[in-house]
């Protein structure tokens, strides 16, 4: 079935091609982002079940964006009047206090040249299973319960599985003088949070699924949810690794993580136009060993971030970044690619109506190999089988790397002794890691799990992931 | 429209219900040097609304949240009302009652100039003593008037105005080899001025040191003293194991009397939920539950006293008296900062990111920037991590006697954790 558009959207952009035409007397440049998003998140544990109808992308509201003397501004509203004059009154009266804050400041303006505005009409309605609204969440609770009923029941060590489900039904559309675009999907993630006890330690592990879909997908979490206490067990009994450099084999999850915090951050342009990403003195340069490919954007797979088109009105791309070890190029928002004299990836997104455009990340996947995981195993004399991932941190100026991952199951000789590590840092160089890349995996997944913010704030839906990679990495 | 939605859940097969009210006007500029970027406005209203359900002959009670947006007519405000009892339904927990009205004294509110506080801050950036070698690269100013109002079906009804603010920090120091950047975020009320000056003095300080830093050294077993915001985290964790949602669902197993760690021989934890902080953002006479938040002493000397969180956890686990807990203060250790600052140990400033699991404990960051103190000697180093368990630091960790506020948390300046995992680059 295709996810059909909002009635409310449709309704309101009469009035706000109006709010254009009437904006454009005084502005050179305007657009606007509306936004409808339903959606639901719902949770099971063993002592709590909870339903709320806001998820990471449920939000109705607009967002104006002018520009005049080389300045672009923006305002971001969810009372729309109904008199498009005095709508049109308010914006331009608050927006020229905070221009006169800028004049008794004396505050230059960093000059930007005007955006084009080229004709485009889109309407999008993606196919999908299940539509949010018409989701039957008793039921949905009462699997969600099972789960957590069963992963809970599984262990000694157990006190709880949160077993959650999150589906939301995005609706945007961007109206400039020439542009109308529109676009609805459905994407939908599921996890469940095992937490052991033992010996008055705690721990956790996290499995989930994600896709660009209904609930349907929601289903796959009854195995998940008994790995995820396996998993914690082993957390549980795992000692610190001992720290040093190692040769290690990552799983598709942590490679995701590998991928989004080395060149994904690493390369948002946004960063190039501040100086602030060791990217931009890379381009054509080697990064990685011949091993390494990697692609970024909405169109790469279908996951939680597989759009049409981006907050700015730009249609959704698949980027080379990363060619065998040579680094291509970034991506970037519609505003820092007239910076930088090069054209937009369609990657300009923003939280939410409320927040500001920022050059963000899509889908982020390296590209698969010719080994096998069990060849890869074989292959390591002393190392670990690193899965499972908690946090990460970019460091684009210095392309040092953080990342968290769950645990580490020890290698030696090519065979697993049954020794696991938790939790792992995983730090170093990006170029030293990725170019000891030596072996990587045919079959390649994808992550929709988490969100990514952009240094502590900015939280955006991102998928990312690979095959499985051997490297040489240092854990602490 | 509140009081629409309100008489619309009087209305309606509510048995209980709550709504939150929040009005935002944010001024946000947005500089690359000192240039400006761009400059945003929100202009907001965000109305949740929580419906409670008394099922089973009222021994569960079901509940269902969502926004009501500002733009539904009255039949669509029915509408979204009726599907969340309907949902309400298949959410079943043991029965609880929400909060009711008890007598307090408001807070008086004061007049908040959301253009004056941006431009407040604006002003102050420009002021920051930059050099040649050491300036900002860009950063984000974010300033919001916010206007509340929580009712609740058992007769609350109170409003409030608050001030937040944040601005995100870059800074870039060079040489002729290279240039290198440090982050900071700063959050609070509205703009201190020489407390920003003061403090993004230090980070330019540090740019300068990072130049000049060498491989963090193969230490093993460290120990690590936290000057700057990053210790925050370490005392989150204390507030989390205090939380009644936590001790409910057995993530946390502190008993109330019952010391956390007996064996410590270091200084132990005071910590303490407070009304107000000096300009903090989070200074609401109510939690978001409404009920009203009063200074309570959640651990005294590492011993549990009270447990704070939600009111259904709060419920079930037959604790009054105590709310959500926003501002707090860790109590000063036993240490002066130069007995802190003593013998061998590193002195991180800057992570990547430093983290702290609220539930195994388990700490990570990797360094940006430290020194090390090796006796008389002191080395800035940058790479490598710092790791281990608070489940094992509360065992040995010393406190300096003098505080530091960063925003809503006021805790020790200096925190010293013993046996910390360091790995190194060198």
């Amino acid at each position: 079935m295709k996810a059909i558009f909002s009635n409310y959207l449709k309704e309101l952009a009469p009035s706000l091609k109006k709010l254009i035409d009437e904006l454009s007397s005084d502005y050179d440049y305007v657009s606007i982002l509306a936004t409808d998003s339903k959606g639901f998140s719902m949770q099971a544990s063993q002592r709590n079940k909870s339903l709320t109808g806001e998820t990471m992308m449920t939000e109705r509201g607009c967002v104006v964006r002018v520009y005049k003397d080389g300045l672009y501004s923006e305002y971001a509203f969810n009372r729309p009047e109904a008199d498009v004059s005095a709508m049109a009154s308010r914006l331009k009266g608050i927006l020229d206090d905070q221009i006169s804050i800028l004049k008794r400041t004396s505050t230059e303006v960093f000059d930007t040249a005007k955006l084009e505005d080229e004709p485009c009409e889109l309407f999008v309605e993606m196919e999908t299973d299940v539509m949010p609204e018409d989701a039957d969440l008793g039921a949905l609770m009462k699997k969600l319960k099972s789960y957590s009923d069963k992963a809970a029941g599984l262990k000694d060590y157990m006190v709880d599985a949160v077993v959650s489900a999150k589906s939301t039904h995005v609706c945007k559309m961007f109206l400039t003088k020439n542009r109308d675009m529109r676009q609805s999907y459905v994407y939908t993630e599921g996890s469940v949070v095992a937490i052991g006890v033992k010996n008055g330690k705690n721990s956790m592990a996290i499995q989930g699924v994600s896709d660009r879909s209904g609930v349907g997908i929601i289903d796959g979490l009854e195995e998940k949810a008994e790995l995820a206490a396996i998993e914690v067990g082993e957390m549980l009994d795992a000692s610190p690794v001992v720290p040093g450099e190692y040769e290690i084999v990552t799983s598709p999850e942590v490679t995701g993580l590998i991928a989004h915090e080395a060149f994904g951050h690493g390369v948002e342009m946004d960063m190039f136009v501040k100086n602030r990403a060791l990217g931009a003195e890379y381009i054509d340069k080697r990064v990685g060993s011949d091993l390494v490919s990697m692609h970024e954007g909405a169109n790469v797979v279908v996951d939680v971030a597989s759009y049409a088109f981006d907050d700015e009105g730009t249609l959704a791309g698949d980027v080379t970044e990363i060619d065998h070890g040579i680094l291509k190029t970034g991506v970037c928002d519609a505003l820092s690619a007239l910076r930088l004299g090069t054209k937009p990836t369609g990657n300009g997104k923003r939280e939410n109506f409320e927040h500001k455009v920022y050059t963000r990340m899509t889908n982020t996947i390296f590209d698969s190999g010719e080994s096998t995981k069990e060849e890869m195993i074989a292959s390591v004399k002393k190392g670990y089988y690193l899965e499972g991932m908690f946090s990460g941190m970019e460091d684009p100026k210095h392309w040092g790397i953080q990342c968290i991952v769950a645990r580490g199951k020890e290698i030696i000789d090519g065979k697993f002794t049954g020794k696991v590590v938790s939790p792992v840092v995983m730090t170093g160089y990006v170029p030293d890691l990725l170019g000891s890349i030596s072996m990587v995996s045919k079959d390649r997944e994808s992550f929709g799990t988490g969100g990514c913010g952009k240094g502590h704030k900015e939280w955006a839906k991102v998928s990312d992931g690979g095959p499985c990679l051997k490297a040489i990495a240092r854990l602490g | 429209m509140t009081d629409k939605i309100v008489e619309i859940l009087r209305a309606s097969g509510a048995d209980a219900f709550e709504v939150t009210d929040t009005v935002t006007l944010a001024y946000e500029f947005y500089f690359i040097k000192h240039k400006l970027d761009q400059n945003r406005v929100r202009d907001v209203e965000h109305i949740n609304v929580k419906v409670l359900k008394k099922l089973e002959d009222g021994k569960v009670i079901g509940s269902a949240s969502g926004e009501i947006y500002p733009t539904l007519t009255e039949d669509e405000i029915k509408s979204e009302i009726d599907k969340l009892i309907s949902r309400a339904e298949n959410v079943q927990n043991p029965f609880y009652e929400l909060n009711k009205p008890v007598e307090f004294e408001a807070s008086k509110n004061s007049d908040i100039d959301v253009s004056k506080i941006a431009e407040d801050f604006v002003n102050t950036m420009k002021e920051i003593p930059e050099t040649d070698t050491e300036d900002l690269n860009s950063y984000e100013i974010f300033v919001n008037k916010n206007k509340c109002r929580f009712i609740n079906s058992e007769g609350i009804d109170v409003s409030y105005e608050y001030p937040s603010s944040m601005v995100e920090v870059v800074v870039n120091a060079r040489d002729e080899a290279h240039e290198i950047e440090l982050y900071r975020m700063y959050e609070g009320g509205t703009c201190d001025k020489e407390g920003l000056k003061k403090d993004i003095t230090e980070v330019l300080k540090y740019g300068k040191d990072k130049l000049i830093a060498g491989p963090t050294p193969q230490l093993g077993k460290a120990a690590v003293v936290f000057p700057t915001s990053d210790a925050v985290m370490l005392y989150h964790y204390f507030a989390g194991k205090s939380d009644a949602g936590f001790i409910y669902n057995h993530y946390s197993d502190w008993e109330i009397g019952k010391d956390i760690a007996p064996k410590a021989k270091g200084d132990k934890v005071t910590l303490k939920v407070l009304r107000n902080l000096p300009n903090s953002s989070k200074n609401f006479d109510v939690d978001e539950e409404g009920a009203v938040i009063k200074d309570t002493v959640l651990l005294e000397n590492n011993v549990p006293k009270t447990f704070c969180g939600g009111r259904r956890y709060r419920c079930y686990l037959g604790i009054e008296g105590s709310s959500m807990a926003y501002n707090y203060e860790v109590s000063g250790g036993s240490k002066t900062m130069d007995e802190i600052r003593s013998g061998k140990y590193l002195e991180v400033v800057e992570f990547s990111s430093f983290e702290v699991d609220s539930i195994s404990g388990d700490i990570a960051g990797e360094i940006r920037l430290a020194y090390y103190h090796d006796g008389d000697k002191v080395t800035p180093v940058s790479g490598g991590s710092v790791s281990g368990s608070m489940f094992n630091f509360v065992n040995e960790m010393y406190m300096s006697k003098e505080q530091r506020q960063y925003d809503f948390c006021l805790i020790p300046a200096l925190t010293r954790l013993e046996n910390v995992t360091v790995t190194g680059i060198e």
